[in-house]
C-alpha cells in the first residue's frame, strides 16, 4: 500500500496532486476519525487502507478505528445489510439490542478520541449509534453509507433512520440511494487504488503462474467474476450462465471471492456455489483468503472478460478494478454498475443469466471491439474513478462542512 | 497597471435536492417549477465537472435522461440544443425549459413514465474555489498560465465565469480588454469559441491553439 500521493503522479498527473494540495491546505493538522466494522475484506476496508494514510500526506491527522463486535452481533449487522439492500427480515427487540449494546460496548474504548475529532466518518450501519453515544462531541459527524439503500425493507431502515438523523451530513456512493434525511445528502462514487496489490501492473509470467496454479488452461477464453460469496452477487446465475455460453464456446469460469469478517453468510453461498458447480472440470469456485489480492489481480488480468452479475450492488468495485486492467465487463443492471458498464463503450448491462451468455458470446466473435472497449474503459476510469477523485470529493465536502455550505466557497 | 491575472481553481461534491424523483414529464413539469436554480445550473452547466461517462451529444443531464431513459428522441434533441449561457439568468432558462416540456406533452397522445432505477433525480453541488499560486502579471505570461490549468481551472475561468462577470464575459477576455487588446483580432475568436459541446481538455486546447496563432500578436513569444 502507498502511503505517499507523489507514487500517483505518474498515472494521475502532477496537476491532480497539486489540486488535492490545495484542497487540503486549510484543514491541516484537522483530527479525522474514520470507523468501520471490519479492518480487512469488503469495499469499505479497502477504501479506508489507502484513504487514512493519503489524509495523513496531506497534512491531515487521520485515523481508523474498527468496532469490535462478537458472532452474534455480526449475524445482527448481517440482516440489517440485508434488509436495507430490500430483503424482508426480521429485526427482533433481542437483535436491537445486541446491535445497540454492542456499540455502548465500543463507545468505551473510542468515545475521547471520536468526541475530540474534528471530523468522524462512520462507515455503514455497524457503528451507526456510536454518534448518539458521544454526547459531548464537537467536530462534524458524517454517516457514510455503501451500501444499495434504494429499497430498503421499511422497518430496518426506519430504526436505522432514527440513528443517522442527528448526523451533520450523510455520503452514498448514488443518487439513487439518498433517503429523506434532515441533513445535506452528498453523492461520491467509490473509487479505486491503481497501485494496490489488487490493481497493480504485474508481470505476465506471475499472471500466468498464479492463474494456471488454479487450473486455468491460458489457451481457451477465461470469463471471471470476483466478489464475496453473497447472494446478491448471484454467483449461481453465474454459473447458469456459464452453461449457455459452453454449449458452443470452450469457456472457462472462476467465480473468486474472500470472506468478510462481518459477513457470516459467506460460507453458506460458497457451498451453494460448489453445488451448482457440481465438479465441472471448467467452473473453478475459488474462496480466497482475505489477503490474495495478487491472486485477485492476476484473474482479472487474466480473464478474457470480466463479469459482475449482481442483482444489487452498492458500487461494485470490482468493476472499475476491470476496467482499469482494460476489460470489458458484462454487469447486471443494477446500482453503481450502471454509473461504470455503458452498452458498446465499457461493456454491457444485463437482467438475467441469458442477456449475459448473450453479450458474452457476441464479444467473443468480435475480439477487435472488446479491445477499443477495454481501452476505453481504462481511460474512464482514469478520469472518474480513482481515488484521487475521491480523496478530491471528500475535502471538498470537509471544507464545505468546516465553513458553511454556501453554494460556493473560497477558501 | 491591471491587477495580476491570479489562476484559481475549482473542486465540487454533488447534493442531492430533497425533492421527489422524476417518472414522466408531468412529474418534470412540477419539479422544475420548484427545483432550486442551483440544481438547474448543476444540470446544464457543472456536468463536465462530475465523475460520469461523457456522452457527446447530450451535455445536460436533462437531455440525457430524455433520450436513454424517457426514449423520447424529439424531446432529448430540444433538450440538447438549449445552450444555457444565452440566457441572462436561471429563471430565463427555467422558463425555456418548461416551454420546451410543456409543447412536448402537449404533442404526446399519452405520457409515458420510467421504470424505477430510471427515474431523474434533481442535484445540485457544492463548490469550493481557491488559489493556484499560478498568475500572470501581463499577457505574455497568460499562455504559459493556461498550459499549467487544471480542465477544472478552465471551467472556473472560462465558462463559470461567466455567471460573475458584467456582459457575461469569460475571465481571459476581462482581463486582456483591461490590458487594452480589446481590438485584438483575437479577441472576437476568443468570444466565439462554441464551447458548449467540447471536453474540457477540448476547450483547453482550442484557447490554448487561439493564443499561439497571430490573432494575439505577441502572446505567444
Amino acid at each position: 500500500m502507498n502511503t505517499s500521493l507523489k507514487a500517483y503522479e505518474p498515472i494521475v498527473g502532477v496537476s491532480a496532486l497539486k489540486q488535492l494540495r490545495q484542497l487540503a491546505a486549510g484543514l491541516s493538522g484537522c483530527r479525522v476519525v474514520h470507523v468501520n466494522s471490519t479492518p480487512r475484506g469488503g469495499g469499505v476496508a479497502e477504501i479506508l487502507s489507502w484513504m487514512v494514510p493519503l489524509m495523513k500526506d496531506l497534512g491531515i491527522d487521520a485515523s481508523w478505528e474498527v468496532i469490535r463486535g462478537d458472532e452474534t452481533f455480526f449475524k445482527v449487522t448481517k440482516a440489517m445489510h440485508n434488509g436495507l439492500q430490500g430483503q424482508p427480515v426480521e429485526m427482533s427487540g433481542k437483535d436491537t439490542r445486541t446491535y445497540l449494546e454492542t456499540n455502548e460496548a465500543n463507545v468505551k474504548r473510542l468515545r475521547d478520541k471520536l468526541e475530540a475529532a474534528d471530523f468522524v466518518f462512520i462507515h455503514d450501519p455497524q457503528p451507526a449509534s456510536l454518534l448518539k453515544l458521544c454526547t459531548g462531541r464537537k467536530g462534524k459527524w458524517v454517516w457514510r453509507c455503501h451500501i444499495d439503500l434504494s429499497r430498503p425493507h421499511r422497518p430496518v431502515w426506519k430504526f436505522l433512520r432514527s440513528l443517522v438523523e442527528p448526523y451533520d451530513a450523510s455520503i452514498f456512493s448514488m443518487t439513487e440511494f439518498s433517503q429523506q434525511l434532515p441533513h445535506p445528502q452528498f453523492i461520491i462514487r467509490p473509487s479505486i487504488d491503481p497501485l494496490n496489490d489488487t490493481n497493480r501492473q504485474l508481470d505476465p509470467h506471475e499472471i500466468e503462474a498464479i492463474v494456471t496454479s488454479y487450473g486455468v488452461d491460458r489457451l481457451r477464453p477465461l470469463l471471471v467474476q470476483v466478489s464475496r460469496f453473497d447472494r446478491f452477487k448471484d454467483p449461481v446465475g453465474v454459473i447458469k450462465m456459464f452453461h449457455m455460453v459452453s454449449q458452443v464456446a470452450r469457456v472457462q469460469l472462476v467465480l473468486a471471492g474472500g470472506g468478510a469478517e462481518d459477513d457470516p453468510e459467506g460460507d453458506a453461498v460458497y457451498r451453494e456455489a460448489k453445488d451448482e458447480a457440481n465438479n465441472h472440470p471448467d467452473i473453478h469456485v475459488l474462496q480466497l483468503p482475505n489477503d490474495a489480492h495478487t491472486s485477485i489481480n492476476a484473474l482479472q488480468r487474466a480473464a478474457d472478460i470480466v463479469l459482475q452479475k449482481s442483482t444489487r450492488e452498492g458500487f461494485g468495485l470490482t468493476v472499475a478494478e476491470a476496467l482499469w486492467k482494460g476489460k470489458v465487463v458484462i454487469g447486471g443492471d443494477t446500482g453503481g454498475i450502471r454509473m461504470q458498464v455503458h452498452n458498446y463503450h465499457t461493456g454491457f448491462l444485463v437482467n438475467t443469466a441469458e442477456g449475459a451468455a448473450h453479450r458474452i458470446r457476441y464479444l467473443l466473435r468480435n475480439q477487435e471491439l472488446m479491445r477499443e472497449m477495454g481501452t476505453k474503459g481504462r481511460e474512464f476510469v482514469r478520469e472518474n474513478f480513482l481515488l484521487t477523485r475521491h480523496l478530491r470529493e471528500y475535502l471538498t465536502l470537509m471544507n464545505g462542512l468546516r465553513k458553511g455550505l454556501d453554494k460556493e466557497l473560497l477558501v | 497597471m491591471p491587477k495580476p491575472f491570479m489562476v484559481r481553481d475549482c473542486a465540487l461534491v454533488i447534493v442531492s435536492v430533497s425533492i421527489p424523483p422524476v417518472y414522466d414529464l408531468r412529474d418534470l413539469r412540477e419539479r422544475l417549477e420548484v427545483c432550486p436554480g442551483e440544481s438547474l445550473y448543476h444540470h446544464f452547466c457543472q456536468t463536465l465537472l462530475r465523475p460520469t461517462f461523457d456522452d457527446p451529444e447530450y451535455h445536460n443531464d436533462l437531455a440525457f435522461w430524455a433520450r436513454h431513459s424517457l426514449h423520447d428522441k424529439t424531446l432529448a434533441e430540444r433538450l440538447a440544443i438549449l445552450n444555457p449561457f444565452e440566457f441572462r439568468t436561471l429563471e430565463g432558462l427555467r422558463l425555456a425549459v418548461l416551454d420546451v416540456i410543456e409543447d412536448r406533452i402537449g404533442e404526446l397522445p399519452h405520457i409515458s413514465n420510467v421504470q424505477t432505477g430510471d427515474e431523474f433525480r434533481f442535484l445540485q453541488a457544492l463548490t469550493v474555489t481557491f488559489e493556484t499560486g499560478l498568475s500572470a502579471r501581463e499577457p505574455g505570461e497568460l499562455l504559459g498560465a493556461i498550459r499549467q490549468m487544471t480542465p477544472s481551472s478552465i471551467w472556473y475561468h472560462f465558462i463559470e465565469s461567466r455567471r460573475r462577470n458584467p456582459d457575461h464575459l469569460d475571465d481571459f477576455t476581462c482581463w486582456l480588454r483591461d490590458h487594452g487588446l480589446q481590438d485584438e483580432p483575437g479577441m472576437r475568436k476568443l468570444g466565439e469559441i462554441d464551447f458548449y459541446f467540447m471536453s474540457l481538455r477540448e476547450l483547453q486546447q482550442e484557447i490554448l491553439s487561439l493564443f499561439e496563432t497571430r490573432a494575439f500578436g505577441g502572446l505567444s513569444s
